[in-house]
């Protein structure tokens, strides 16, 4: 049985970016898609491409949360007695 | 007959009591990671403190029911993903015949016009209130898993346990949640003149 790239490796690359970039992949896996990626100028663009994304995305979707919740939270705390 | 000594009892209340309480206080050190999933769940910072309100709330009442040792986080998130559900807060169905086929290299390529840096353009070409209101584009289903994965950092396993859905709904979840936000980001990049 062959884990090898072929008949078209970069679609075989693409279709791993995802669960690579989730860290979803297995060892043998992640390391298909790392031999790939060395040699693969265009995959790897890509795959820069999405971590990119991802990391805006993240960084703009993030709010902290208002201090006065947590002490509204905290008052839901069952009293002791 | 029970055969409870007289000291037995106050010692169960006491060990409860302190049971109780350290699960609470766990449960609120995890507050700010669980709200920065809920306010992405939902519309508005209001709508995200009443369900961080009633999902505490509940988890406070239901304290016995988490099993010491697993995942509270993912605990806290699938009471509050049911209440979210409960609240009839997904009227939006996800639509399934939304043309993407595109949509995964429409803006890489939208971006790549005219730019050298991959980097650069995404930071360019796009606001952080552009990533924001894509991300409440997406139809919640997939919105759902997004957030999980990529705001709380769960993995497949977890957010799948977390909205009672099998792994492989949560990868094409996934899939087509990222092609609807990247067709969302596209319709919002400035300068390309597209």
């Amino acid at each position: 049985m062959t884990l090898g790239f072929e008949p078209d490796p970069c679609a075989k690359c693409e279709e791993m970016l995802q669960p690579y970039l989730d860290r979803e992949l297995t060892d043998t896996e992640r390391n298909e898609a790392e031999g790939h990626l060395d040699g693969c100028s265009y995959c790897r663009k890509r795959y820069r491409f999405e971590e990119e994304l991802r990391r805006f995305v993240r960084q703009a979707a993030v709010e902290e949360m208002p201090p006065d919740l947590k002490t509204k939270l905290a008052a839901l705390r069952t009293p002791l007695h | 007959m029970s055969e409870t000594s007289p000291e037995a009892e106050p010692r169960k209340l006491a060990e409860d009591a302190r049971d109780r309480v350290r699960f609470e206080e766990e449960a609120l050190e995890l507050a700010d990671q669980v709200y920065r999933v809920a306010r992405r769940l939902v519309a508005t910072r209001e709508e995200a403190e009443d369900l961080m309100q009633e999902t505490y709330a509940r988890a406070f009442r239901a304290w016995r029911s988490f099993q010491p040792g697993t995942n509270l986080r993912a605990w806290l998130l699938r009471i509050l993903t049911n209440l979210n559900i409960d609240r009839g807060r997904r009227v939006q169905r996800a639509p399934d015949t939304q043309p993407l086929e595109e949509g995964d290299y429409f803006l890489y390529n939208k971006l790549q016009e005219g730019g050298d840096s991959q980097e650069e353009r995404v930071d360019e070409r796009l606001s952080q209130d552009d990533a924001v209101s894509a991300l409440s584009a997406v139809p919640h289903d997939f919105r759902d898993a997004i957030v999980l994965v990529d705001i709380g950092d769960f993995s497949y396993a977890d957010a799948a346990q977390i909205l009672e859905i099998p792994i492989g709904t949560v990868m094409s979840r996934l899939h087509r949640g990222r092609r609807i936000l990247k067709k969302e980001l596209a319709d919002r990049t400035v300068g390309s003149g597209v």
